[in-house]
């Protein structure tokens, strides 16, 4: 999955990563920027949680937790179950409605598409990007 | 907390390199059918597969000479099916004796939103055109004989005008690197469709305008 942000966002096989090498000499590549997130996966009953370690230039930066209820497709309607459920690990850091659900009320997520997850990811990648860690700068 | 290791591009490692051999040629309409008759004879016992695709080559212009060319197909008589990215490489120089036109080929299935992300890659679609035709295989060697139509008002495939009144044929494998004996299996056929065509090595380099 490929997403410009804000632009259009393209899903391709595998290879695709191969042909970004062959660009490599056409692109700078931008290396201070690369965000990785490594972690694992869990199911428990209907939800699947992926919980993984947000890392920039090899230093961690956060954690993300990702959280999806697999029977229902309309976002507006188990974001409650979804709080509650987040709530018992998560305590009190809930985060509110997804942005890009807010957006379109009457839309549906579509697992398979991925848009919505991946803008998602972006957003609090950049997010992270522009977090200073404290200490960082300390000798 | 000790950050796991990141990555470094993992698909540098690991990936076959995939090698196009191609032989191409061309046939007037007036012989289409008695080709496509041997052809069906010589190749593989499948029902006569026909297609109608719509290619668009895009060019990246860079800093160096040569653009970066990716072509992008989507099949017009199925719409839903991915669109098909292709990249290709100069062919390589090496063995003059070689018959066949060999160059590195990377496949890519993608989305429907590639043009508008190649696009907002940089990408510039430099020209399209329609083709139809008829798919023949023989083992890994794939027959393509079509007719190749300019598209008259850009992005209307319906509006479609004719090249020529000949047909192309391409014989094609697409093999991992280091595979000499392909351009010999596909001399030794190509020699069985002689006198009705004859399909040789182009030159990709004399043809760019």
């Amino acid at each position: 999955m490929a997403l410009f942000e804000g632009g259009p966002c393209l899903t391709a096989d595998t290879n695709f990563d191969v042909l970004m090498v062959k660009l490599k000499s056409h692109f700078q590549n931008a290396k201070g920027h690369k965000v990785e997130c490594r972690g694992s996966r869990y199911r428990y009953c209907d939800f699947l949680i992926k919980v993984g370690t947000v890392t920039m230039s090899s230093s961690a930066r956060g954690i993300s937790a990702e959280v999806e209820y697999c029977p229902c497709v309309v976002p507006g309607d188990c974001w409650n179950l979804m709080r509650e459920f987040i709530q018992s690990f998560l305590g009190n850091n809930v985060p509110e409605l997804p942005t890009v659900f807010a957006a379109k009320p009457e839309g549906l997520f579509a697992p398979a598409d991925c848009v919505d997850t991946m803008t998602q990811y972006l957003e609090l990648f950049n997010k992270l990007r522009k977090l200073q860690i404290p200490g960082s700068n300390v000798r | 907390m000790e950050a796991p290791p990141v990555t470094v591009m993992p698909i540098t490692s690991g990936t076959i390199n995939m090698m196009e051999y191609l032989l191409q040629g061309s046939v007037l309409d007036s012989a289409l059918e008695s080709l496509l008759h041997r052809l069906r004879g010589l190749c593989d016992n499948m029902e006569p597969e026909t297609f109608t695709d719509h290619e668009l080559v895009f060019l990246l212009k860079g800093q160096q000479g040569n653009p970066f060319i990716l072509r992008a197909r989507r099949s017009l008589s199925h719409p839903t099916a991915p669109w098909h990215l292709r990249y290709l490489g100069q062919p390589e120089v090496g063995d003059k004796s070689r018959h066949a036109l060999v160059r590195n080929c990377v496949d890519v299935a993608a989305s429907h939103s590639l043009p508008d992300f190649l696009n907002e890659m940089g990408f510039r679609m430099d020209h399209e055109f329609v083709t139809s035709g008829h798919i023949f295989r023989k083992g890994a060697m794939k027959v393509v004989v079509c007719n190749v139509s300019r598209v008259l008002v850009p992005g209307n495939t319906e509006n479609t005008e004719r090249m020529s009144l000949s047909h192309l044929v391409e014989l094609s494998v697409l093999a991992p690197a280091g595979q000499d004996t392909v351009s010999e299996d596909m001399r030794s056929f190509a020699e069985q469709l002689k006198p009705l065509i004859h399909l040789e090595k182009i030159d990709p380099s004399k043809q760019r305008h």
